[in-house]
């Protein structure tokens, strides 16, 4: 290939992509080079300021019509810009929580903290846009390496090593299932490229072809629900969420999950909706699948709310919690409506706010007490009434509370699992089912937060990071509850995804 | 029973040999010995693929790298033996279910596989076929390349960060 084809590429597509590479080269040099007696935390300034410019960026690219480059290698579409804007909102948000974690034991590392998680961010949005089985698996792994790194981080925490370890060995599990499946596919289309294969599936007619796409697709669906913690792979969430510096945990569980998803629905909704499959009118791989799917997420969701009303700690609480979201957004793609990817899109966008709010008191009150009991919660109503208050949104909204963003998010994938012929009754029974279990778990942080006395006097103050995630979450948690039609604005935008193929 | 049959049925069988020696094996050194046959004998099998380049490759970068590796690693960190030590793991029915998953697991993929045919093989793969791996490499799977660059700088952070013993002095911020 020659300069001149190379360079016919619309390379400035890649902009937000090249953005955050160059934010974490630059702070890697800086690390470098900074005298070693100097803090490394206005480095986190530069890491959030790249990422929103990143953001700018993708949202300028927004009216642009649908790119690929180098044969789909990386390709731009409504679907990935729509998720690429959540994934770097996430990341943003995420980066103003490492601004200001403060360890009891001191973080040796700063430097290296930021740097890393904006590369695990860089994986999240080239997987996000890419339509090349190679391209989506190097972003996939560039995550989950940057992740195992960050989780252990914090050296001289027994907990931290071990969230490290365990997370590093069942994520290898996880992509070695992940890699066996897509080796399957990729033996019976022979090509890497996803439209290729979409077309190349419509033709594998025999049932033994079938069978083995069929197999395929299962061992995608377990190897990647480790990315978004669904039931059979959960069992990770619990321990390396407690065990992983807050900010890394708040990034886990809102970045890596909203990247495991567009992994998931891109590749599913191309190679295997098309794919032919015996005794289903219209054949489709992906519809027989279907109970499959909707197995998994009823589980999810039953697993993920039953075990977390037994946590005492807040961040293993989070975890089932983060475990029963990923099962209500199972919902959202068992029952294959047309709104799948809007109400998909829509959750996530609360899932990021409310989540990221959270965790952000989280982390300050066990920064300060050194551990992540739910008693450190007590009597914060009395301690920091604006604070408690904020915490009681996120909790309304992670509930699913008419008023809030959770609940139009949760409304949006029930009335899909609804809105098809015939529809999904059962799940959306489960769903109602285990939110109202749910609603037990969340307000006892509330009774601890509003009707406990508290143990100290001291009020709780808030450094700056931590107060802008908190209000911006906060805000954006009423303002898409009470406006939703903002959001569904913004979705009128991509047109329901229809370039999703082309 | 053609000779490339009964050189892959023997190439197949030392790989999975290996593989379980190195799970049952206490030694550590042992163990990585017990990979190399693995690692080899996987070679051996892209050799008869006609992917010469892949196999190189699989015998410096695993067999040389990774094992050289794990050697300096075993040499440079203080290991008790622990052998009188007992490691708990798990019960009978659980190693039973495991067991049984595995079996099934595999039942589910030969009767996938056991009467597949994929039409006439490919006559000309073994021509240039490096040639061919470098010009798909720098040309059609350029971003992907690039990709794995960042990834190698943070594999390369990482261990660094995670393995650098931190003076006392060093300041925290």
């Amino acid at each position: 290939m020659s300069m001149h084809t190379l360079l016919q590429y619309k390379w400035s597509m890649m902009t937000p992509e090249f953005i955050v590479l160059i934010t974490a080269l630059i702070l890697s040099l800086a690390d470098l080079w900074m005298p070693n007696d100097k803090n490394r935390r206005p480095l986190a300034w530069i890491a959030v300021v790249g990422v929103v410019i990143a953001l700018i960026a993708t949202a300028g690219l927004i009216p642009a019509k649908p790119v690929s480059i180098l044969y789909d290698t990386f390709r731009i579409d409504s679907f990935s810009k729509a998720f690429k804007l959540l994934v770097l909102a996430g990341g943003a948000l995420c980066l103003l929580l490492a601004l200001d974690y403060r360890p009891k034991e001191g973080l040796s590392h700063r430097g290296e903290f930021y740097y890393l998680l904006l590369c695990a961010l860089l994986g999240a949005m080239i997987m996000a846009s890419s339509g090349d089985l190679i391209t989506l698996f190097v972003g996939l792994e560039l995550l989950s390496v940057s992740s195992y790194i960050l989780a252990g981080i914090r050296k001289t925490s027994a907990q931290s090593n071990e969230s490290a370890l365990k997370y590093v060995i069942s994520g290898g599990i996880a992509t070695a299932i992940t890699l066996f499946g897509m080796s399957y596919i990729f033996g019976l289309t022979g090509t890497t490229n996803l439209k290729e294969m979409a077309f190349e599936v419509q033709k594998l007619a025999d049932s033994n072809y079938q069978y083995l796409l069929a197999l395929a697709f299962l061992l995608l669906l377990v190897g990647l629900s480790f990315k978004i913690s669904s039931v059979p792979f959960h069992m990770w969430a619990p321990d390396v969420y407690q065990g992983a510096p807050t900010p890394v945990t708040a990034f886990l569980s809102v970045v890596s999950k909203t990247a495991g998803f567009v992994i998931l629905l891109r590749l599913f909704i191309t190679i295997f909706a098309a794919a032919p499959a015996h005794g289903k009118d219209p054949s489709s791989l992906l519809l027989s699948m279907q109970n499959y799917i909707a197995v998994l997420a009823g589980l999810t969701m039953i697993i993920g709310n039953t075990v977390a009303l037994r946590q005492r700690s807040m961040k293993r609480l989070f975890a089932y919690s983060s475990i029963a979201h990923a099962g209500y957004l199972l919902v959202g793609f068992a029952a294959m409506s047309w709104v799948m990817i809007d109400s998909i899109w829509f959750y996530l966008l609360a899932y990021v706010l409310m989540n990221v709010g959270a965790f952000a008191i989280i982390q300050r009150l066990s920064d300060e007490a050194d551990s992540d009991d739910m008693i450190h919660f007590a009597g914060l109503y009395q301690r920091n009434p604006l604070l408690a208050v904020s915490m009681g949104i996120f909790l309304l909204s992670l509930a699913g509370i008419p008023g809030t963003a959770g609940f139009i998010g949760k409304l949006n994938i029930f009335l899909g699992a609804l809105m098809t012929e015939p529809g999904h009754y059962m799940l959306a029974a489960v769903m109602i089912a285990t939110t109202v279990v749910s609603y037990v778990y969340y307000f006892g942080v509330f009774v601890q937060i509003f009707f406990r006395p508290a143990d100290e006097a001291a009020s709780v103050k808030l450094p700056v990071g931590l107060t802008v995630t908190v209000v911006l979450c906060a805000f954006g948690t009423l303002l898409f509850g009470i406006f939703p039609s903002l959001a569904y604005q913004v979705l009128a935008q991509f047109e329901h995804f229809g370039d999703f193929l082309q | 029973m053609s000779g490339e049959y009964l050189a892959f049925l023997a190439l197949a069988l030392v790989a999975i040999t290996g593989g379980v020696l190195m799970l049952n094996l206490t030694k550590v050194v042992h163990m990585v010995i017990a990979l190399v046959f693995t690692f080899i004998s996987i070679a051996g099998l892209y050799v008869l693929l006609s992917a010469e380049f892949v196999a190189v490759v699989q015998v410096l970068i695993y067999s040389g790298a990774v094992t050289i590796m794990m050697l300096f690693g075993i040499m440079l960190t203080r290991h008790q033996e622990e052998e009188g030590e007992k490691t708990t793991t798990g019960g009978f029915w659980r190693k039973a279910l495991t067991a049984i998953a595995v079996f099934a697991f595999g039942i589910a993929v030969y009767l996938g596989v056991y009467r597949l045919d994929f039409g006439e093989e490919g006559a000309r793969l073994h021509e240039n076929n490096t040639e061919q791996i470098g010009m798909a490499l720098y040309s059609h799977y350029t971003i992907p390349f690039e990709i794995a660059s960042v990834i190698l700088l943070v594999a390369l952070v990482g261990a660094i960060i995670l393995a650098k013993k931190d003076d006392e002095g060093a300041p925290k911020s």
